[in-house]
């Protein structure tokens, strides 16, 4: 069957099976890798993608509930002129990146968190990426990514890190 | 909203569960069951789903938020013959508040029920239990009617509807029926739901001013885990702080999620500050028929009902 | 001493490739092959068990599935291992399983799902064995050996009713004169703790794929490994090759933490690569990473203690116990590195260690991060806390006591002389977190 939907700001059609995820036409059929799939059963949240503006485990979703929908994935933060999203740039700058297989999904889900919240506190960033798990234990540069991100877009402007910490 | 029930139902038990059983359905069911050239309905209006539902029955899968259904198909997608997905019903997703009741429509998320604001104030046993659901990811997509129908003794939200004395109102192509959510579930992911209905809407009176209560999710971890056991505790007070309606009610602590009515009986026409709470908490351990598990043994279960039923009297009498 | 680095914040070379998620792991590879195969393991299903018959007839004629292989279609495959070469890449008939992770066969198919049908077509017949699920058991006189044919000679015994049968690997310390510390002792400690199976758990399963070179029969594998030489070779012993016909290509890999350092994927990969002639891959599903890969290993942990009354450490013995599961790994190397670590960062000056690791039929164990030092962390600080409480001491106070200074000697003998910050550690610990005030001169 035929779907339709919006993936980074991109109209696509797309001819899907219902033995298919979500997961599985975004890093097959579309070709975007970032999205992992760590488990395929909803609990390590490496497959997170924004889907109608929410984090959703895209491990869960049926290919053809996708019709209509609009996703977002770590592929469509970055400008047009190839420039991180501060957030992205945060995760950077704080060392927050090891094995980086939980990366893109923590990025999606502390995304989302900053459209709600500004300037969350460090106990709302927790709870919010609960369901973003990093084998790499790699939780307080995680977090501390997340605030200087909030912090950066909050100022308007991109200062060195150290400042900000 | 995962309808299914044990015996008759295509749908395969609890992921690793029993393997074989989950063969033998998914055998049963088959690909020789051809629902027409529909491998996916997705009806946008109750009634065709309904439709649906009667002339497929568990032959169609029903899928809403999918966070339990997916687990339970994990890599074997290719042997659902059929689907029928419900999140394209937008008079599911629903909540509507009246001066007695608020309804709650099935296709309604965790993370609706969580972050709404009177929702969190009019029923906050209900908005914590959804916050507590898996993580922000699965409470996106989960839904209440979905927490229902699949009728773990350990669903989130079974022990905050008992509480409320929620009823369920299951419709088929015939017509409507309400059941009382305590005589709708009838063992582990079992219910009284037939192959012909769907859950529709969630009813539930709205709880009076001065009404205390108490959730608490235990589990081993604090996010994205299967409860351990849930309380969820409610008291109705009157002018002179006599406790005039008391429910507590448990989940995976038996069979299906349950009140403690001995308790229930000891609270009700006493004074706030008489209450034993240390007594409380000894009938509620007496009262549960848990079983040992992976998720925690008898004796852990037994404990912690006691010590968080005590705290949770505690709490309000100090307030 | 360079300026360019030190001191100074440095990205990680990669960050940025995972940031946007350009970084290419093993299964973003797979969409560069426009053939490729899908194979599905077929797992022992019991741990402990003759194989008699295995007919994968029915699996064949699942539509969609090209081959299904099993040990009789490779005669020259040798066991591999990271240190002791006892694991089968595929149990033959007549062989046997020792854990549920071993593989009967391959079901290689068009797609992953006509895999999974024809691997659970495949009829098997087995007799099954005595399932030893724990170390003590293994040690006992009467126990079913789970390697026949790996005989090792134990030289220092527990206890001289012990059976040696299954025991992989016994080690033995001796610094200066226990029975003198004893002697010397005021108070004599004895418990016993046991840990638990942990799993490592990297996010990124156990994930390859292989293609075949037919002119010059090179076999290449992308899969993530943490010894990539060490694999290449054992690969290629285990086939009957020279290892320039094994090429690894490692793509990014997303979390090892030990677990990655044993072969998974690499060789049912190049069998089937090879004999196909056509790229494959093998995935894992997270249950098959944790039924078929290392663990850490558990361990049974008796230490005896001797203290003066003034809190000094007289003599401090040792008896572990490791569960190593059904196959060697690392185990031979764990072992000996937690007997080294079995007083801590504690001087005791008469010590006697003996440790053994023991095949079961569980999951075998191997690396993990600490490799065995971190289950006789929770031991001998357990220990020193019941020896503070039962001399009355408070047990910062009593650890600063013990702790290692320049000049003293670990159990091995080894002297220490540079780099040592135990006591300032516990003093900045005991700092941190408020305990309460003590003589940190002790």
């Amino acid at each position: 069957m035929e779907i339709t939907f919006t993936i980074n700001n991109e109209k696509r059609s797309l001819e899907v099976s219902p033995h298919q995820r979500l997961l599985d036409i975004i890093r097959k059929d579309l070709g975007l890798t970032a999205a992992k799939e760590g488990c395929g059963k909803g609990e390590c949240g490496a497959c997170t993608v924004l889907f109608n503006g929410e984090p959703v485990a895209s491990c869960l979703v049926l290919a053809p509930q996708a019709d209509g929908a609009e996703i977002l994935t770590v592929e469509g933060l970055i400008s047009r002129e190839g420039e991180l999203h501060p957030l992205q740039q945060a995760f950077l700058d704080t060392g927050a990146v090891q094995c980086g297989f939980c990366i893109p999904g923590s990025i999606m889900t502390g995304y989302r968190l900053l459209q709600d919240n500004p300037e969350p506190k460090r106990e709302e960033v927790r709870q919010a990426l609960a369901g973003n798990i990093c084998r790499c234990t790699g939780y307080q540069k995680i977090v501390d990514a997340v605030q200087l991100a909030a912090s950066r877009m909050q100022s308007g402007g991109d200062s060195s890190w150290a400042q900000d910490l | 909203m995962e309808n299914s029930r044990r015996n008759a139902s295509g749908r395969p038990k609890a992921s690793g569960s029993d393997f074989e059983a989950e063969q033998e359905n998914i055998q049963e069911l088959g690909r020789e069951v051809p629902v027409g050239s529909a491998d996916y309905l997705a009806p946008k209006s109750l009634k065709k789903a309904l439709e649906y539902r009667s002339r497929y029955g568990y032959k169609a899968v029903v899928i809403a938020g999918g966070t339990d259904i997916m687990v339970d198909y994990f890599e074997r997608l290719s042997e659902v013959s059929s689907w029928l997905d419900l999140t394209k019903i937008q008079d599911l997703k629903e909540i509507k508040f009246g001066p007695e009741k608020i309804r709650l429509g099935s296709m309604v998320t965790h993370r609706k029920l969580a972050t709404d604001s009177r929702i969190r104030e009019n029923l906050p046993l209900l908005a914590e239990s959804a916050s507590e659901v898996g993580a922000w990811q699965i409470q996106s997509r989960g839904t209440l009617g979905g927490n229902i129908v699949t009728s773990s003794p350990a669903g989130d939200a079974l022990a905050p509807l008992l509480a409320y004395q929620a009823r369920f109102i299951l419709g088929s192509v015939s017509g409507q029926r309400e059941v009382a959510a305590e005589d709708f579930f009838t063992g582990p992911k079992e219910n009284v739901m037939t192959q012909e209905e769907l859950l529709i809407e969630v009813v539930i009176p709205t709880p009076r001013e001065g009404t205390l209560s108490r959730w608490k999710k235990v589990g081993k971890r604090k996010a994205m885990i299967i409860s351990s056991l849930t309380m969820a505790l409610l008291l109705e007070l009157d002018d002179k702080d006599e406790i005039t309606a008391a429910r507590a009610a448990y989940g995976a602590v038996a069979p299906r999620p349950i009140r403690a009515t001995e308790l229930e009986v000891y609270l009700t026409g006493r004074k706030l500050t008489e209450i034993s709470a240390g007594k409380a908490g000894e009938l509620a351990a007496q009262e549960i028929s848990p079983i040992t598990d992976i998720r925690g043994t008898v004796d852990f279960r037994c404990q912690v009902t006691r010590d968080i039923t005590e705290q949770a009297l505690l709490g309000f009498q100090q307030e | 001493m360079g300026t360019r680095f030190v001191g100074k914040k440095v990205n990680k070379v990669d960050a940025r490739q995972k940031v946007t998620g350009e970084a290419k792991y093993t299964e973003d590879l797979v969409n560069d092959f426009a053939d490729l195969l899908h194979i599905r393991v077929l797992r022992a299903p019991h741990p402990h068990a003759y194989l008699r018959e295995i007919n994968v007839e029915p699996a064949r004629e699942v539509a969609g599935v090209v081959e299904v292989f099993t040990a009789a279609d490779f005669p020259e495959l040798t066991e591999f291992g990271l240190i002791i070469k006892d694991q089968p890449v595929l149990v033959g008939i007549d062989q046997k399983m020792r854990y549920l992770g071993d593989a009967l066969a391959l079901v290689v198919a068009e797609t992953d799902a006509a895999a999974l049908r024809g691997r659970d077509r495949i009829e098997l017949e087995i007799e099954e064995l005595e399932v030893v699920d724990n170390p003590l058991r293994s040690m006992e006189q009467d126990c079913i050996q789970i390697h026949e044919d790996h005989e090792i000679e134990v030289t220092h015994y527990l206890d001289p009713e012990m059976c040696c049968d299954n025991i992989l690997s016994d080690n033995y310390l001796d610094k200066a004169d226990v029975k003198k510390g004893f002697a010397e002792a005021d108070l004599i400690v004895e418990r016993e703790y046991q840990t638990q199976f942990v799993e490592q758990l990297p996010l990124q399963v156990e994930k390859g794929i292989a293609d075949y070179d037919e002119e010059s029969e090179e076999i290449i594998i992308w899969a993530a490994s943490q010894w990539l030489h060490d694999t290449q070779a054992d690969i290629a012993q285990a086939m009957g090759v020279t290892k320039d016909k094994i090429r690894i290509k490692q793509p990014v890999i997303g979390g090892a933490f030990g677990k990655k350092e044993d072969i998974s994927v690499h060789i049912h990969l190049a069998l089937a690569a090879r004999e196909l002639k056509r790229p494959v891959q093998l995935i894992y599903n997270r249950e098959e990473s944790m039924i078929a890969q290392s663990k850490r290993h558990p361990q049974i942990i008796r230490h005896k203690t001797g203290v003066s009354s003034e809190g000094k450490l007289t003599a401090w013995q040792t008896e572990m116990i490791m569960d190593t599961g059904a196959y060697a790994s690392s185990g031979p190397a764990v072992v000996r590195n937690a007997m080294f670590h079995c007083t801590g960062p504690y001087q005791a000056p008469n010590v006697r260690a003996a440790c053994y690791a023991v095949y079961t039929n569980n999951t075998y164990c191997g690396a993990m991060r600490g490799f065995g030092a971190t289950q006789m962390a929770f031991a001998y600080d357990s220990q020193m806390d019941v020896i503070a409480r039962e001399l009355g001491m408070d047990p910062a106070d009593f650890r600063m006591r013990n702790a290692y200074q320049p000049g003293s000697t670990t159990p091995g003998g080894e002297k220490l002389e540079l780099g040592v910050n135990v006591r300032e550690t516990i003093a900045e610990a005991r700092r941190l977190s408020s305990w309460r005030e003590g003589d940190n001169n002790a």
